[in-house]
């Protein structure tokens, strides 16, 4: 009776592994492969044994890519102009920072080495990545107007971060407006 | 026992109080004409039934009793074998108190009767060769027999593989189909100021953290066959997509520019992959092929296009535009004609993802906080299944019966898990570990 059972099991289980090929549990369980139709002795046992394994993840990748560049170009510590804010889920550039905007570009035509990195940043209400292309719009925004105003489009690189480096953590609305920002690092080419 | 049928997933419209739509029926219809009698019908036995229809959202819980394995980590094991059948919401494990037979003795269906109880599981554990080894019995009670018997064994530190392996192979005596109880979601996880990516088993366990350079790493999505994953990493201030090969256990920046770049979605077939660039300008979607890492740009506007994910049977992409004055979702071909609008209620909605079989889309919405919603792609049918908190990032489990997403309702952003109905809600991330962006295993 018993072995008539299992025969049906292990045809049922076939036909689903045909039917269903494509299905999952290809992957670490395996079922140890024994002939369908032994005598029902010991082995009976053997015929539904599953060795439960599992593919060890290594806590260390191995990372196949040529080293970056070393930077040519290092950061200031300190941003020398203020942060553009924005609107909640808006990147237009509001008329009231043209003055900051102005003396960045006066900045960067007085100091022809250095680079100008945009970070564009939103606040963390929207969906990350939603987010990170929002922040990069906020920062394409504020390189266009100084793109306008005459610095090289080729001595500005824009990033957006968009709300994974907050600078305030609160959720409040005092804390969020600061976040939605675009911030200006100078880069200066290492050794000068 | 009641005769009941094969189907996909259940898609219960509780929000609204409505019953699948007809369509859903049909497939259900489709499903059942397809399934069973190429399965069952082959063997007339009593034995190809499937106990329980999960296509059926009122279908009633089976009652099931499910005994401590006698011996070491015995109870461990069936506890982990509840909690896993009880979360797909098709079990109802009857407690222990009411069960009259001894763990020992021989099953007699006239002890489990008269309560009710329409399945009864026992087993031993036992220590071998350093490991454990196993052997589980399932009955069915209304006929009076043994319907699964089963050994298993594993190393000591696999017990919880062990257990779920078990519920995988139970939730397939009663439903016909694969569990998902071996699967696992990996998910953003913020320590020490660093974003990285982590994995995790489907229920919480097993918390762990991948190895990978760069201290912002973002969005993991996993190959078809789970041997690969795609993500974001900003390294020396450049976004880069990177692919991880698990069996390798090395990664490869498969696609940089300046800019912002966002990995987006395996295709199907592991052999090209979607992703979001800012290369010409403005956030725009693409495809490389893994072969060549030749790209082509399918979207060109000048506001925002993310979020790429691609259907179950690769020949629609659904992605994120902010072409109609806010950000919507929107389908196309994967070849970037025939854009169509799937979104119009609310003023934002994002981060799409499909159901495994490729019947709805589920996003995040916004109503007032952002909440998870879901979608058919033909953009009917919306239904909003969460209300509390803010609500993110929503994937489906590879059987499509659940969800999982991350929220912040206890403050500190989690991930959690549902029922692809929003029931049964709950967080599975260590607690104060601030955790997001999850995705659900294929395998």
């Amino acid at each position: 009776m018993k072995s008539g059972k299992h025969v049906i099991a292990l045809t049922l289980a076939l036909l689903f592994a045909f039917g269903l090929a494509a299905c999952q549990k290809k992957a670490a369980v395996q079922p140890e492969t024994t002939q369908p139709t032994q005598p029902q002795t010991m082995e009976k046992k053997d015929k539904d044994m599953e060795k439960v394994t599992e593919k060890k993840i290594d806590s260390k990748i191995e990372s196949v890519d040529v080293k970056d560049k070393g930077a040519q170009y290092v950061e200031s510590k300190e941003s020398m102009f203020a942060d553009i804010l924005f609107d909640y889920d808006k990147y237009a550039v509001a008329d009231s920072y043209k003055s900051v905007l102005q003396s960045v570009s006066a900045w960067m035509a007085k100091n022809l080495s250095a680079r100008l990195s945009i970070e564009g940043h939103c606040d963390e209400r929207g969906t990350n990545e939603y987010n990170l292309a929002l922040g990069d719009r906020r920062a394409k925004s504020v390189k266009d107007y100084l793109v306008s105003l005459g610095v090289s489009s080729e001595r500005i690189d824009i990033i957006s971060y968009g709300e994974e480096r907050p600078v305030c953590t609160e959720q409040t609305e005092e804390c969020w407006a600061k976040n939605r920002r675009a911030h200006f690092v100078i880069l200066t080419k290492v050794g000068k | 026992m009641k005769r009941i049928r094969a189907g996909q997933e259940t898609i219960d419209n509780r929000q609204r109080g409505r019953r699948p739509t007809s369509a859903a029926l049909g497939k259900a219809i489709l499903l059942v004409l397809l399934v069973v009698p190429l399965h069952a019908s082959l063997l007339t036995n009593a034995f190809a039934k499937v106990y329980i229809d999960i296509s059926s959202p009122s279908a009633k819980k089976l009652p099931i009793a499910i005994y401590d394995l006698q011996g070491p980590s015995g109870k461990e094991i069936a506890e982990i074998i509840r909690d896993d059948l009880t979360f797909t919401g098709l079990f109802m494990c009857i407690d222990k108190a009411s069960y009259i037979e001894p763990a020992a003795g021989k099953f007699s269906p006239q002890n489990w009767r008269p309560l009710g109880i329409e399945a009864v599981i026992k087993g031993t554990a036992q220590e071998k060769n350093n490991g454990l080894a196993v052997e589980v019995v399932l009955y069915d009670v209304l006929e009076g027999r043994e319907i699964l018997s089963r050994q298993y064994q594993s190393t000591r530190e696999l017990v919880r593989q062990l257990a779920h392996t078990i519920s995988n192979d139970i939730y397939q005596a009663f439903t016909n189909m694969p569990g998902i109880f071996r699967t696992r979601i990996a998910f953003v996880a913020e320590d020490d100021g660093e974003k990285g990516i982590y994995i995790m088993d489907w229920d919480g366990h097993r918390t762990r953290k991948l190895g990978l350079k760069g201290t912002l790493v973002l969005t993991p999505r996993w190959a078809a066959d789970g041997s690969k994953m795609i993500y974001s990493s900003e390294r020396s201030r450049q976004w880069g997509v990177y692919l991880l090969d698990f069996g390798k256990m090395s990664e490869k920046k498969i696609f940089a520019s300046k800019g912002t770049n966002m990995a987006g979605d395996f295709f199907p077939r592991g052999d090209a992959i979607t992703f979001s660039s800012t290369q010409d300008g403005t956030p725009d979607i693409y495809v490389m092929s893994l072969k060549d890492r030749s790209t082509r740009k399918l979207t060109r506007t000048q506001g925002i296009e993310v979020s790429p994910s691609v259907s179950p049977d690769g020949t629609r992409i659904a992605f994120v535009s902010d072409r109609g004055g806010s950000p919507q979702i929107y389908i196309m071909r994967s070849d970037g004609n025939d854009i169509r609008r799937v979104t119009f209620e609310g003023s934002y909605n994002t981060s799409p993802s499909w159901s495994p079989s490729g019947d709805r889309i589920v996003f995040s919405c916004r109503k007032g906080k952002n909440q998870i919603c879901i979608i058919k792609p033909d953009g009917n049918d919306l239904v909003q299944l969460t209300d509390t908190g803010n609500n993110e990032d929503p994937s489906f489990s590879p059987d499509g019966r659940f969800i999982t997403f991350s929220s912040d309702r206890e403050r500190t952003r989690g991930v959690y898990i549902m029922r692809a109905n929003g029931e049964a809600q709950k967080r599975i991330s260590p607690q104060g570990l601030r955790s997001y962006g999850p995705r659900w295993s294929p395998n």
